[in-house]
């Protein structure tokens, strides 16, 4: 049977046939209004997703915690599952590490072995509040709805003290180094116990083990500790504590003498609107040739790199 | 020739910054001085992590060598006057346009009309 085109009874060659003669009538036959009846069932998948916004979305849209579509709790794209959301960390939970960081004096490793977030991350969020601070004092807007509906979406982490919280994140996770990503095939006898050093050993002389590789060793430790025979975790915690007041102590009083040096050195004026700082300094030590790279003052004779091409600006450390 | 204490300027459009030199009188502005002794940089800035309302100017000075330059008779412009004064290597001197002090009123028995 030839195949039939809507609204009209030609064949498909009598078609290609007025195609070719007129092309302004074809266009016209082809154009037809469809008079194919309106399905009166509705397909499976519109069941499927009528079903499911009676059933779980009515009431969900004005949670503080996100519903996916996928079929997993973490699983934000129904059709992607290798994507996962990852939780971050909760307003409150930011909040308390900036006050136990910067009001109660709390040393960061201390912070984070408390409460189960990374040193690292630690630290990143008493400078993104520090800058907060900054921001507001400076009178800047801030788009704190914006942030609220995001923190919606957003699984998130919650921390209450002296529960059983679940970790941030894990302490055991070491970057993926580059000397490791090749694939290896080492000979070792039988007899021989071969460690994690030997395998750093085997990817390259440089590579230190995965143990010292981790940015969390002592928390690392404390649980070694912990699994030992006779092992205590609220002590070797709090000698953990202990140690990293101490140390944090230690280089904020290095910090505080080497400022303090460097204040002695600048004389300080008041004038009108602007404080004038004079710092001290020796104009003879300027290198050899006179053109030493960290002297003070506009150089002579040497043209300046900063508008040459393919020169990095971003600055890689903070004041 | 006279040597002076003066600023050479550097930097770029809209953003500049000073050397402070000791050179010839005659030569140019940037040219190569006899000495840089030190910098100014005249655009305020706020402390990194402390009240960005509260403005500072940085100025870099070896004191000891304007000391020396000042004694063996190089002579500061006036704005390098300011600076060195500022370091203290020069006493205080009132530069530009003085602003006139108003009149007191006059006491009319005080004075004597002939």
């Amino acid at each position: 049977m030839a195949p039939r085109i809507c609204g009209t009874s030609t064949t498909l060659a009598s078609l290609d046939a007025s195609l070719q003669t007129c092309s302004r009538l074809a266009a016209h036959t082809t154009r037809s209004f469809s008079l194919t009846c309106r399905n009166e069932k509705i397909t499976k998948n519109r069941y499927e997703m009528v079903k499911w916004i009676k059933e779980r979305a009515t009431n969900s849209f004005d949670k503080s915690h996100p519903t996916y579509l996928g079929p997993h709790a973490d699983q934000p794209f129904p059709s992607n599952p290798l994507f996962r959301s990852q939780s971050v960390l909760s307003e409150s939970m930011k909040n308390r590490i900036y006050t136990q960081v910067m009001d109660h004096g709390v040393a960061m490793k201390a912070v984070s072995e408390e409460m189960q977030v990374d040193v690292r991350r630690v630290a990143a969020v008493v400078r993104l509040k520090e800058l907060e601070h900054q921001w507001k004092l400076e009178g800047k807007k801030f788009a704190t709805p914006y942030a609220k509906a995001v923190m919606k979406m957003l699984p998130q982490s919650r921390w209450a003290q002296g529960d059983m919280n679940i970790p941030h994140e894990p302490i055991n996770d070491i970057p993926v180094h580059k000397l490791s990503m090749q694939q290896l095939f080492v000979p070792v006898s039988e007899s021989r116990h071969f460690t994690r050093e030997d395998a750093a050993k085997a990817f390259h002389e440089g590579l230190l083990s995965a143990d010292k590789r981790s940015p969390q060793r002592e928390l690392i430790e404390i649980e070694r500790q912990a699994a030992e025979k006779d092992g205590d975790r609220a002590k070797s915690i709090e000698e953990f504590r202990k140690e990293a007041q101490e140390a944090e102590e230690a280089y904020a009083n290095e910090l505080a003498r080497k400022s303090e040096l460097e204040d002695a050195n600048i004389k300080k004026q008041q004038k009108g609107r602007f404080e004038f700082r004079i710092k001290r300094y020796n104009s003879e030590n300027v290198g050899k040739y006179g053109r030493a790279r960290n002297v003070t003052g506009w150089r002579y004779g040497q043209a300046l790199q900063e508008r040459k091409r393919g020169m990095v600006k971003i600055p890689t450390s903070v004041p | 020739m006279v040597v002076k204490i003066r600023l050479a300027r550097f930097g770029r459009r809209n953003s500049p910054f000073y050397n402070i030199v000791v050179a010839h009188a005659r030569t140019a502005r940037n040219s190569k001085p006899i000495e840089v002794i030190g910098t100014y940089d005249p655009i305020p800035k706020a402390d990194p992590y402390g009240n960005p309302k509260e403005l500072h100017k940085d100025i870099n000075l070896d004191v000891d060598r304007a000391r020396y330059w000042v004694g063996v008779g190089a002579q500061p412009t006036d704005t390098a006057w300011r600076i060195l004064s500022m370091a203290s290597v020069l006493p205080k001197k009132m530069v530009g346009l003085q602003r006139e002090k108003p009149l007191k009123p006059i006491d009319a028995n005080s004075v004597k009309i002939h």
